[in-house]
């Protein structure tokens, strides 16, 4: 390699990974270690804070409202991500055209992204009203449906109302980092391939994705790591109803920290990041990072 | 590498120079939220308490929504600060901030500087600002649920009397609806707080008392799934489902502010809201404005009037640094021209009797002096310190019935069945 | 020749879709701020345009909304360029550099990240509050920085995962040192994905609602996020044209960006002329 020596080598990178090694450690890695410590005491207010080691996980387990916040959370995205993933490749590969104004559609593209999310939200929870929402005035415009539509009424149509919001106020962020992707691509290659007489189906599959599998790979890691915590959008919009079947587990979480009970919330969290973690080693084997970085 | 450090320091010198105002002063902090209106009013007090006493007053803004008003207060009085010093909070709130040590008794500082408890709502001390024998809080201001109901419609097609029943009330509704949906398709008779949210327990508790029930009985004993309750819970999925005198929206979306606007825009007879939609109703461009009258919520027969009582407290932190002059910034607070001046200028109710007697009070909000009875008489949600919890599960659960998700009776007895395990889990 | 016309059609309505998709509650926030009451569409009131919402907005001062938007800018400006530079550096030195402890580095940084931020927002009040920064802007500075460092991190990581290696070697060859052939070759060629992140990060940072509702007191260091919450009311009355014409005020910013940063991230990639 020939790349100076190794050792001088090896200290450029450690100085080059510090400043961001540094900022982890104080304001994420701390918290995050004693939250997990906090997790396992009992760990409330207004009572005697007492070692618990895994008391509060045991009562997750036989707690019936995280099971389904649980389901609720792993279904939300189960069925936002592929959307949002299908959705942004289309976008993106739109946007990867040269065309008139490409700038001017760019920047409309990533509108939802740039609202902050608790004004989406809101904006969401008024067309999604009853009596003067645009969904329902939409709905009677184009007579597609019979009378108006009690969005937020039932846990399947609240389901499908957040997941349209969800999905809408993300799409932007997965769009911009798959043509980011696509960018690098040089055209080249296509040329090349439409010369051999390909069709865009065959272009499509076997230079774009497996190019893009990476880029693919970070947006998913991020999209499922957002969405597994989600709670804002779902905070303003159901509030986590009707019944409860809208829950998201940190929606769950924050109401036991706002309770005072930081044991069980921390437990909660963990959790959270458990199965954040589980999915996104998936994604990075999925996504050949340890071969490239090998 | 030089450029590498030169940077570094250069960065770590932009960012440390922002930090400019951090906030080591310490005047008393007072940590309120609320509307900008109200908070300029605030300001506005407390300029006049430091004028008055020489006393610097430091305000610190939360947002209306209560959870995040709450977190808020959590985190820094968990942490042991020493700010804020006083804060408002939530009447539901006072018995988990009492039980977590947070609050500073005020017996000593009451008796030492003669202070008299007895010019407040007796019930409300002794039900709310109390935890242990100690007063650990005083009422700023206080609310309760009411009856509104549109004048003009029971002129034209009613007897003119306000209902006494829940009964009467539905057949007033049946009837108005016949009318009034000729020219408003969108008439409902009734609306009322049904969503899945604090406010719905306060609904549901109104119509259970009212019917002889309870949620806690004397000793201490969860009684959510009391027959009487059960039968109050029947029948307010009946009004929606049955009678058809409230929309279908009720146990979706309607909360304070979108049942007052409904009613607001002129398409129901009958409100279940909080005092402070009088005002709203009455103001120019209102609909409704000299159309409204208010009465008692009914009672089922046999039962009485019912209204759950809210409101907003003032504590002092323990461990606060500045006790003294915070005592004085809480007497002056809930002193009676101060609250006049919340009265007049916010549509705040007091907890102080004597402003009901004010001859302000009584010329420029007559409305108020009757609804001191009412005041007097209201029933507090139960002042547990993990009442949130057990409020959580019981909201999911009415919030059910009321969709029909399941019926009064299994509603009402899951909610007993997790509440008892909440109690076992957070008593000690 | 069909081929393009198909692919011209699916373009256009491609685009169309794209447009309605993404700009039609944008469209709806707007018309809702410009009108009077914001239940016109039930027909039972009637649409009246006004600019009222907006002039209020800016001009009211207890909404103080001009002071939240320039602590989002100012934050959003300062973290967002922080955190392009410790992430490209970090992402080279993962991507190019052999060290013990080079695999773990990605996955520790994404694990961390991992938290959902109430359960952190606790310490973080703590350790500030020890540092007598509350309410000031490095309370929020800070933590945005190592919030979202992992995001750009990976972003440019799989980025520079893709540049290859022949360009670092050409430049040893000639005698440079790690740092310049990361300045004057890498970033060059990365700058689009140094300037996607750097937008990611910026809009992630304005957005940010809890922390800085917790980490801060009052406008001296608020944000637009929790500024717009402080509109309601008491009984969450919510001022909805008020509410619409500070989001479009705060959207106008990050749009203008957008824009402008288009140039960067649009490259004609010519790959054959760089390896020349």
């Amino acid at each position: 390699m020939g790349l100076g020596s190794r050792l001088s080598d090896r200290r450029t990178a450690y100085l080059f990974l510090l400043p961001l090694l540094v900022f982890i450690s104080l304001f994420i890695v701390i918290p995050v270690l004693g939250t997990i410590w906090t997790s396992l005491f009992r760990d409330v207010t207004y009572l005697e804070t007492a070692f618990a080691l895994f008391g509060n996980y045991r009562r997750l387990l036989a707690d019936a409202s995280f099971w389904q916040s649980m389901k609720f959370t792993l279904l939300f995205v189960a069925v936002c991500i592929p959307l949002e993933l299908f959705l942004g490749m289309v976008f993106a590969l739109i946007l990867n055209e040269k065309l008139p104004g490409r700038g001017v559609l760019r920047a409309a593209v990533l509108v939802p992204w740039a609202i902050p999310t608790i004004v989406a939200a809101r904006t969401w929870e008024l067309i999604y009203n009853y009596s003067y929402g645009l969904a329902n005035w939409a709905l009677a415009l184009f007579h597609v449906a019979s009378g108006p539509v009690n969005w937020l009424g039932t846990p399947l149509s609240s389901f499908g109302a957040l997941v349209i919001a969800d999905v809408w106020k993300t799409t932007p962020f997965v769009t911009i980092i798959l043509l980011a992707g696509l960018q690098t691509i040089p055209e080249q290659i296509y040329e090349q391939a439409r010369v051999d007489g390909t069709t865009f189906h065959q272009r499509f599959f076997r230079i774009t994705l497996p190019i893009l599998r990476p880029v693919i790979a970070v947006a998913l890691i991020f999209r499922t790591i957002d969405t597994i915590r989600i709670l804002d959008l779902i905070y303003v919009i159901t509030g986590g109803g009707p019944g409860g079947s809208t829950t998201s587990l940190s929606l769950y979480g924050y109401k036991f920290f706002n309770e005072g009970d930081f044991g069980y919330g921390s437990a909660i969290a963990v959790v959270v990041f458990l199965m954040a973690f589980v999915l996104s080693i998936t994604y990075l084997r999925v996504g050949g990072f340890r071969g490239a970085v090998e | 590498m030089k450029r590498l450090i030169t940077a570094a320091l250069v960065a770590a010198a932009l960012i440390m120079s922002c930090a400019g105002d951090g906030d080591r002063s310490s005047p008393v902090t007072l940590m309120i939220g609320g509307a900008p209106a109200e908070l300029d009013y605030w300001e506005k007090v407390i300029g006049d308490f430091t004028r008055e006493t020489g006393i610097a007053v430091d305000l610190m803004r939360q947002p209306t929504d209560t959870d995040q008003r709450r977190q808020s207060l959590v985190v820094p009085l968990r942490a042991g600060e020493e700010d804020p010093d006083v804060f408002l909070m939530d009447i539901v709130w006072i018995g988990q901030f009492a039980a977590s040590g947070w609050l500073e008794p005020l017996d000593g500082r009451i008796a030492g500087d003669g202070f008299n408890l007895n010019v407040f709502f007796q019930g409300i001390i002794e039900f709310a600002d109390r935890y242990e024998g100690h007063v650990v809080a005083m009422p700023v201001y206080v609310d309760a649920g009411l009856l509104y109901y549109r004048k003009d419609i029971f002129q034209e097609h009613l007897t003119g009397k306000v209902p006494e029943t829940w009964p009467e009330l539905v057949e007033y509704c049946r009837v108005a609806q016949r009318s009034e949906r000729r020219l408003h398709p969108d008439f409902w008779g009734f609306v009322w707080q049904g969503a899945q949210y604090e406010g719905l327990v306060c609904t549901f508790m109104e119509f259970a008392l009212s019917n002889g029930g309870q949620l806690i009985d004397r000793n201490g004993n969860l009684t959510l799934d009391d027959p009487r309750n059960i039968e109050a819970l029947e029948f307010m999925r009946d009004l929606i489902v049955t009678h058809k005198v409230s929309p279908p929206n009720t146990y979706t979306e309607m909360k304070e502010e979108e049942v007052r606007t409904f009613f607001e825009s002129g398409q129901a007879l009958f409100e279940r809201n909080w005092p402070y939609a009088w005002g709203l109703h009455q103001a120019e461009g209102s609909p409704v404005k000299d159309r409204v009258g208010i009465a008692l919520l009914p009672r089922f027969e046999g039962g009485r009037h019912a209204a759950t009582l809210g409101g907003w407290h003032i504590g002092m932190s323990r461990s606060s640094d500045r006790k003294q002059d915070a005592w004085r910034l809480m007497q002056y607070i809930v002193s009676e021209p101060v609250q006049t001046g919340f009265a007049l200028n916010l549509g705040w109710n007091p907890a102080r009797q004597d402003v009901y007697n004010s001859p302000e009070i009584v010329e420029n909000l007559p409305h108020l002096v009757a609804l001191k009875e009412v005041f007097r008489t209201a029933s507090p949600r139960p002042n547990l310190p993990y009442y949130s919890l057990l409020s959580r599960a019981l909201q999911a659960e009415l919030n059910k019935a009321l969709s029909g998700m399941a019926t009064a009776e299994e509603a009402l007895k899951s909610a007993q069945a997790q509440g008892l395990e909440i109690m076992a889990t957070y008593e000690e | 020749m069909s081929e393009k016309l198909i692919k011209r059609v699916l373009l256009a309505a491609g685009i169309v879709f794209m447009l309605i998709f993404c700009l039609t509650p944008f469209i709806y926030m707007i018309v809702v701020s410009v009108s009077g009451n914001p239940s016109f569409l039930s027909g039972s009131v009637d649409f009246s345009a006004t600019l009222a919402n907006y002039r209020d907005v800016i001009t009211v001062k207890s909404l103080r909304f001009l002071t939240y938007l320039k602590n989002s800018i100012v934050i959003g400006g300062i973290v967002a360029v922080t955190v392009g530079g410790i992430a490209a550096l970090s992402a080279y030195a993962v991507s190019r550099i052999e060290f013990r402890g080079r695999v773990w580095v990605p996955l520790a940084v994404l694990a961390f990240s991992m938290f959902p931020q109430i359960s952190i927002v606790g310490y973080l009040y703590k350790l500030m509050r020890a540092a007598g920064l509350i309410n000031t802007y490095p309370a929020l500075i800070l933590p945005y920085i190592a919030w979202t460092a992992p995001l750009a991190f990976y972003i440019l990581l799989s980025y520079m995962m893709q540049i290859p290696r022949d360009f670092d070697d050409a430049a040893f060859v000639d005698g440079a040192g790690r740092f310049t052939i990361f300045r004057k070759i890498i970033v060059p060629v990365a700058m689009p994905g140094i300037v996607s992140a750097m937008l990611l990060v910026f809009i992630a940072a304005f957005n940010e609602f809890l922390f800085a509702l917790m980490l801060t007191s009052d406008h001296k260091a608020r944000t637009i996020p929790v500024g717009i919450a402080l509109f309601e009311g008491l009984h969450g009355e919510v001022p909805w044209g008020y509410i619409m014409a500070a989001s479009a005020i705060a959207t106008f910013p990050l749009v203008v960006m957008s824009l402008y940063f288009q140039k960067f991230v649009i490259q004609d990639v010519t790959r054959g002329a760089l390896k020349g």
